[in-house]
């Protein structure tokens, strides 16, 4: 039994740790978040040159053949600087997508230039009656020629704004809460019949609705087979919670470790606020939730890595504890900092408002919880 | 033991519901104008501009219950915003140590709703620990003028304010208590400095307020020098029973089930949904019993008793289940809680319920911490003697 990082991703979480502390102060950061894209070209384009873009990437196609646990080394320390790149959407997403999904042709004609940092991907599969559940479809695929026409909605697509190509969940048979009959597709985010409407999140990040109207795909770029694309989507899904759950884990190391140094300085009643006893324990408190998130984070990731969907129940664990831990100690941050805390000035604010929408991702901890329960 | 209303108070509900059904704001006409005429017509009513005012200032000298039915009924009822610095905070501290000059020379424009004030209170190292403010008030030789030097913060639209209500330090021997002044401060003048402070949801609407050689004028003082914290600790008290909420609360809840109920899941709706409704249901429990302590301190009241050891529990508990509302709303949201962009995504209410939840996150800061108002019950009510 080891859980020691491996000598190649000790030298990773190095190089992203020292990105992350030479690049992302908090002033750095909110000023990106509020460019067009909401983030920096040229950390993406560093992103690229490190050779994070393809680290689940295979060899053959010029990645660094990783898995799920190299995701997670760069996820957490992302987490830990509220890092705004669309690493998340495209390099994990997106890459899973493709890798799971495309065929040799298409995936030799997109990872390279995904890699490279040239191509984004985006997903869009919630719709505005899905809520959290991915095999609640409405969208519309259907045959055409040799292709496919897609019609329909599909709501907050993390960095829709900024992605080239777009994977979206359709329905191409059953009903609108089948598992069966659902495809996913590659389209073109400038292709004729796509509106792609952004807006910020409350974290700084963006999203968008985007709408697809009679919009043509051949069928050499459906991802996975016909009517079968369920699995492959909560394939996307799992890989999707634990790197959000990795982030999150960096999130709340930032949130205690600031409350703990922060309770420490501030005096109030002729004590430092971290004398009273109540306000210990209740540090201890946040400490003990955080490592053992980041048990279960470890937990599910080896599941993963081992057997991959049949860990899904762990899965599901997991990401129902990011959403009760990640509030409790965002929470009890903002409220051990007083009235600081419910500042912009303060960085805690702030990764606490991405615990929130890392909450509102890929299911809430109540779906999980009751998914977990089965 | 009832919880029956008397004859008299079910009439008093009758006329409340009446004038609030009969004066309520048509869209179609002009908001501003609407809201100066139904103070004039409350306050035509006797007094109901200003509900709290004893009737030797105007007030209706409504009993407890009366004052409970008229939180009840406009709760749920479209009144006019209203801002409470002036009206509920400072207004009662004028009337009880204000000399008479003072008391012509402000209530009638704090109650034509004409003048704004704010609080200046805590600073930077002086929250919880509000009797270590430094805000230093040094009197002229001749006795005829203070000149404030100091830092306020979480002043709550101090960049609208008029003027400002402030505790100053006058002094710095004996207690921390004492050695504090209460003066009244033109905010539109030379050496006031109002900045921003930014909060969670992104809106602006504390601040900080720098006073660099202020003078204010000694005829400003409220009552006696070094007597402030005494004056102030009275107002800090109603504060602290005003943001329980539980009548909001009540409407707010209301609310949530028909937003929740609007968020479709198949064929059911989020209210079918086990795991929320449960919560939604322990919710409700909490609130429930938390309306009755707030009957049973009120009854206490009527009865012309001190507030029983149940009254220190409405704002520890009312805030919680304020939070707790807006978390729910929050979750209910689901994948939109998280928009925030100018114009609405998804559901109608997500964006509010985040900005709601952010700013729910400072009712158990302001008005006393919830750790120290926990302190306080140990000591008061308890009797415990003070915790390491």
């Amino acid at each position: 039994m080891n859980f020691d990082l491996s000598e190649e991703q000790q030298l990773l979480k190095d190089s992203v740790e020292r990105f992350v502390s030479d690049n992302y102060d908090l002033d750095t950061r909110q000023a990106l978040s509020k460019n067009d894209a909401g983030f920096s070209d040229t950390y993406w384009q560093t992103m690229a040159e490190l050779g994070w873009l393809g680290v689940t990437v295979p060899e053959a196609q010029g990645g660094f053949g990783g898995n799920q646990a190299d995701t997670m080394v760069l996820m957490e320390a992302f987490g830990k600087g509220l890092v705004l790149e669309p690493f998340f959407a495209s390099a994990v997403l997106g890459t899973r997508a493709v890798v799971a999904g495309g065929s040799s042709e298409l995936q030799t004609r997109l990872l390279p230039s995904m890699v490279s940092g040239e191509c984004r991907l985006g997903l869009a599969y919630a719709e505005e009656q899905s809520r959290f559940d991915l095999e609640d479809v409405v969208t519309r695929a259907a045959p055409q020629d040799s292709g496919f026409v897609i019609t329909g909605q599909k709501s907050m697509v993390q960095h829709g704004g900024s992605a080239d190509q777009l994977v979206v969940s359709t329905r191409t048979s059953g009903g609108q809460r089948d598992e069966n009959g659902i495809t996913l597709f590659l389209v073109d985010a400038k292709a004729e019949g796509v509106t792609v409407d952004s807006f910020p999140t409350v974290d700084g990040q963006q999203a968008s609705e985007i709408t697809f109207d009679g919009v043509y795909v051949g069928a050499d770029n459906m991802l996975g087979e016909l009517d079968r694309g369920f699995t492959l989507l909560q394939d996307i899904a799992i890989d999707g919670i634990l790197a959000l759950a990795a982030e999150a884990v960096g999130a709340m190391e930032i949130l205690y470790k600031d409350t703990v140094d922060y309770t420490q300085e501030r005096v109030q009643f002729d004590h430092s606020l971290a004398d009273f006893q109540v306000l210990q324990h209740r540090m201890v408190d946040m400490f003990m939730e955080y490592e053992q998130c980041k048990s279960m984070l470890y937990r599910a990731t080896l599941e993963v890595v081992q057997n991959g969907r049949d860990a899904m129940r762990t899965v599901h664990a997991l990401k129902y504890m990011v959403g009760k831990i990640g509030t409790f100690i965002g929470e009890n941050a903002v409220q051990l900092h007083g009235g600081m805390g419910v500042t912009e000035e303060l960085r805690i604010g702030h990764y606490f408002k991405r615990l929130l929408v890392i909450d509102a991702q890929f299911g809430n901890s109540d779906h999980h919880l009751s998914c977990f329960a089965g | 033991m009832d919880v029956d209303l008397s004859p008299q108070d079910l009439a008093f509900q009758e006329e409340v519901r009446d004038f609030l059904a009969t004066n309520a704001h048509d869209p179609k006409t002009d908001y501003g104008q609407w809201r100066l005429n139904w103070f004039d017509l409350a306050k035509a009513k006797g007094g109901w501009d200003v509900p709290k005012w004893p009737t030797e200032f105007g007030g209706p000298g409504w009993t407890p219950t009366q004052h409970y039915i008229w939180e009840k009924e406009t709760a749920v009822a479209q009144t006019p915003w209203d801002l409470p610095f002036g009206l509920s905070m400072l207004a009662p501290v004028l009337m009880n140590y204000g000399n008479e000059e003072q008391q012509q020379r402000f209530l009638p424009d704090i109650r034509a709703r004409k003048v704004n004030w704010c609080q200046g209170y805590s600073e930077p190292n002086a929250g919880s620990d509000l009797a270590n403010l430094k805000t230093k008030a040094e009197l002229s030789e001749d006795g005829s003028y203070y000149t404030v030097n100091g830092t306020k913060i979480w002043t709550t639209l101090a960049h609208i304010a008029d003027w400002i209500f402030c505790l100053t330090r006058t002094s710095d021997t004996g207690k921390k208590q004492e050695g504090i002044t209460f003066l009244l401060i033109p905010m539109k003048q030379e050496g006031i400095e109002v900045k921003p402070i930014i909060t969670l949801g992104g809106s602006h609407s504390v601040n900080m307020v720098h006073l660099t050689d202020v003078k204010v004028p000694v005829e400003n003082r409220v009552g006696e020098e070094g007597k402030g914290w005494g004056y102030a600790k009275g107002l800090l008290a109603h504060e602290r029973t005003g943001l329980a909420g539980i009548s909001k609360s009540l409407v707010a809840l209301d609310t949530l089930r028909l937003q929740a109920g609007s968020v479709k899941r198949g064929n059911a709706t989020l209210l079918d949904d086990p795991a929320y409704k449960s919560k939604l249901a322990e919710l409700e429990i909490d609130l429930l019993a938390t309306e009755f302590t707030e009957l049973r301190s009120l009854a206490s009241a009527a009865n012309g008793a001190e507030p029983g050891p149940e009254s220190s529990i409405l704002k520890l508990k009312g805030t919680e289940i304020q939070q707790r509302i807006q978390k729910l709303t929050v979750e209910a949201g689901g994948i939109y809680s998280s928009a925030w962009g100018k114009k609405p995504v998804g559901h109608s209410f997500a964006k509010g319920g985040m900005s709601g939840y952010l700013a729910s996150r400072a009712y158990t800061i302001y008005g006393g911490a919830s750790e120290v108002q926990k302190d306080v019950v140990a000591k008061n009510v308890l009797g415990l003697k003070k915790a390491k």
